[in-house]
């Protein structure tokens, strides 16, 4: 490379000064405390030595919190998909003015609550003789005795599904709205229904921005500490309960973050596939 | 006229604040390491009423923060004035968790001193002698001791269970109708399970006061099995808040709770005043803070007189009874006298003086502890 072929912008001294600044935030912020729980997951803390017992050791303890966690974020994954398709293709396909005017109002509206928040609504919500039961009982669909408490994992994957799935629908609807309608038009024409012409037509055209909006997903639930602690109380539970409890209650930052490596390996899979993708589309917009 | 009146009363107030520091000469400095209302406690009952009985002498607390996080800093700072060979130190009266308390003992950091005052020979419990296995009987007096009982519900369980082995046998028959909080949501589930270890363990003594021995837990599976089944009859409630909510919501009808936090839920009107509670025999765990005076706490024999002050029936029965809903330091006993009888009541009531005394277990030693922890999360829940 000659240096012509550079000559336009910032001198490389005033690149790397400009580029300084998000790269220390992300080494101090991200690298270091990386490496460092690493390090504490890896090194006994007597001898110094490398070793893999707090593995062992939490897999010994936690190997069925480590599948729950695994199974719950995946199906309230598969779930959220799956009610963003739907809601985010009423938007785009549905006739009747009021109804896709006032389901765009209203499905936005978790997308503001915290999961703090979502978590204690869900737990008066849920409960065995809570709000949802007691209307149910009082508008005489369901026998009072009937009753069952959804707060286990049942509560905890309505509560992620719930909170998380207007922020997929939010891309996934916007996606959908910036389609060439004349495909869709042309579906309807040649007398495809609805439901063919979103799963046929339009789902596989937004399939990209589906799967970002799914994977973000995904690792903001693997991350979430209050809704499993507030809503499951029995064991097993998700990992993070688990993380703050070997802290809370051990001091013992080893294990924490054995299970925490594990938790970045779950993630560091699905952000695998998300950088590829965002590297093909950069590479397509060339 | 009437502006006059203010006048002076403005002046003379004035006057007051000038003079203040003039005659109060000593100030009795305490540190508290306790959430806020330990320290309210202080500020807005018990140190107006020493400083009335004691003129010239100004109270100043300090709080260092809840858990042992905040009695660890009280730790710290009297550690650091020992090592810099002072001969006075500045704090008079510390108020300080258990485990901290047993290490500032171990230290060498507190006066021994409860001969000393009227007061001490009114406290009965094993929590005065030792605090989590260390030996610090002399040197510290209880201030209040908080305690877990089963709560439940006399409408709908006539006869509650008096024991583990009674309440194993309800929820055989009565399945999911008790609950609890597992043991990483709350103290007040991993009480229970401590009790439950203090019956089925063969040993509470040796885990409640030492000496360890680490191969001990091996011989733990046979309680953490039945434990392991018993939690098959039984709801989990989310936390301890969570169980006096299932309880109020009709739930569950039984459940591990703390005291004082369910007399002041129920004085706030968050659980039904019906509940009543239950002491399971042979024991449930509670914890006390202490009142200690530091070996060479600048006015020593004033802050004996304090303790001594907060340590009477009469600031035990009104202050860390009837205000606060905890249970008395000293013998609850020489607590009635002092005692509103409807408080008397309602504390006493369901858990007799001399339940607690014979069935309120301290929380067992710091490794035994770890080890209870660890081998319910590997053979129960895992």
């Amino acid at each position: 490379m000659s240096n012509e072929t550079i000559s336009v912008g910032p001198g490389r001294t005033t690149a790397l000064l400009l580029v300084a600044p998000s790269l220390l935030m992300i080494g101090f912020l991200f690298l270091y405390p990386f490496a460092y729980s690493v390090l504490s997951a890896f090194v006994d803390n007597g001898t110094g030595d490398w070793h893999v017992a707090n593995f062992i050791k939490a897999v010994d303890f936690y190997s069925n919190d480590i599948l729950f966690t695994i199974i719950i974020v995946l199906l309230s994954t598969v779930l959220i998909g799956f009610f963003a398709i739907a809601i985010a293709g009423y938007l785009t396909l549905g006739e009747n003015r009021f109804a896709v005017s006032l389901l765009r109002w209203l499905y936005r509206w978790p997308l503001f609550i915290p999961f703090i928040v979502s978590a204690q609504l869900m737990r008066t919500f849920l409960a065995k003789n809570g709000m949802m039961n007691n209307m149910l009982v009082g508008s005489g669909l369901m026998e009072p005795l009937s009753a069952v408490s959804f707060l286990d994992w049942r509560g905890i994957v309505i509560t992620f599904v719930w909170k998380q799935t207007p922020f997929v629908t939010l891309l996934v609807a916007g996606a959908m709205a910036s389609l060439d309608r004349t495909t869709i038009e042309a579906g309807r024409n040649l007398g495809a229904s609805r439901l063919r012409v979103l799963i046929e037509l339009v789902v596989p055209q937004v399939a990209t921005t589906l799967m970002v909006g799914l994977i973000l997903s995904y690792v903001v639930m693997l991350s979430v500490l209050s809704v499993p602690l507030m809503i499951n109380a029995q064991s097993p539970t998700m990992l993070t309960v688990d993380m703050a409890w070997r802290i809370n209650s051990y001091g013992d930052y080893g294990i924490a973050n054995a299970l925490g490596i594990m938790s970045y390996l779950f993630t560091g899979i699905v952000a695998w596939f998300y950088l590829r993708q965002s590297l093909k589309e950069k590479g397509a917009m060339k | 006229m009437l502006t006059n009146k203010r006048l002076v009363m403005a002046l003379s107030t004035a006057a007051l604040v000038v003079s203040a520091p003039a005659s109060a000469q000593t100030v009795l400095n305490v540190a508290s390491g306790g959430s806020q209302n330990m320290v309210e406690y202080i500020t807005d009952y018990l140190g107006p009423m020493f400083e009335k009985q004691n003129p010239g002498v100004k109270v100043r607390v300090t709080g260092t923060g809840p858990g042992d996080a905040g009695s660890q800093k009280i730790l710290e700072k009297l550690e650091a004035q020992s090592a810099a060979g002072k001969e006075v130190w500045d704090l008079d009266v510390v108020v300080a968790a258990q485990k901290k308390t047993g290490e500032m003992v171990e230290k060498g950091l507190l006066a021994n001193y409860r001969s000393e005052i009227s007061t001490g020979k009114l406290v009965t419990r094993d929590t005065a002698k030792t605090a989590l296995g260390v030996n610090v009987d002399g040197y510290v007096m209880p201030m209040f001791h908080s305690q877990t009982a089963i709560a439940y519900n006399p409408d709908v369980v006539s006869d509650p269970p008096t024991s583990y082995d009674e309440l194993r046998a309800w929820t055989e028959k009565h399945p999911k109708a008790f609950g609890y909080n597992g043991i990483k949501n709350g103290m007040s589930g991993l009480a229970f399970v401590v009790g439950w270890m203090y019956a089925y363990s063969g040993d509470a003594a040796t885990i409640q006061n030492g000496p360890y021995d680490p191969a001990k837990k091996a011989g733990w599976s046979k309680p953490l099995a039945d434990l392991k089944d018993f939690n098959k009859n039984i709801s989990f409630t989310p936390g301890n808040a969570g169980t006096l909510d299932m309880l109020n919501r009709g739930e569950i009808v039984m459940g591990p709770v703390w005291v004082d936090m369910f007399y002041s839920w129920q004085a706030d009107g968050r659980v039904s005043p019906n509940l009543k509670l239950k002491l399971l025999s042979p024991g449930m765990p509670g914890q006390p803070y202490y009142y200690g005076t530091p070996t060479k706490a600048e006015n020593k024999e004033l802050a004996k007189k304090f303790i001594e002050l907060a340590t009477s029936p009469k600031v035990q029965a009104e202050g860390i009874v009837n205000k606060f809903n905890w249970y008395p330091g000293i013998d609850a006993n020489h607590v009635e006298a002092a005692l509103d009888k409807a408080v008397w009541k309602k504390l006493f009531t369901d858990v007799t003086p001399a339940d607690l005394a014979a069935k309120g277990k301290p929380f067992p030693i710091a490794p035994y502890f770890d080890d209870i922890k660890e081998g319910y999360e590997k053979q129960v829940s895992n």
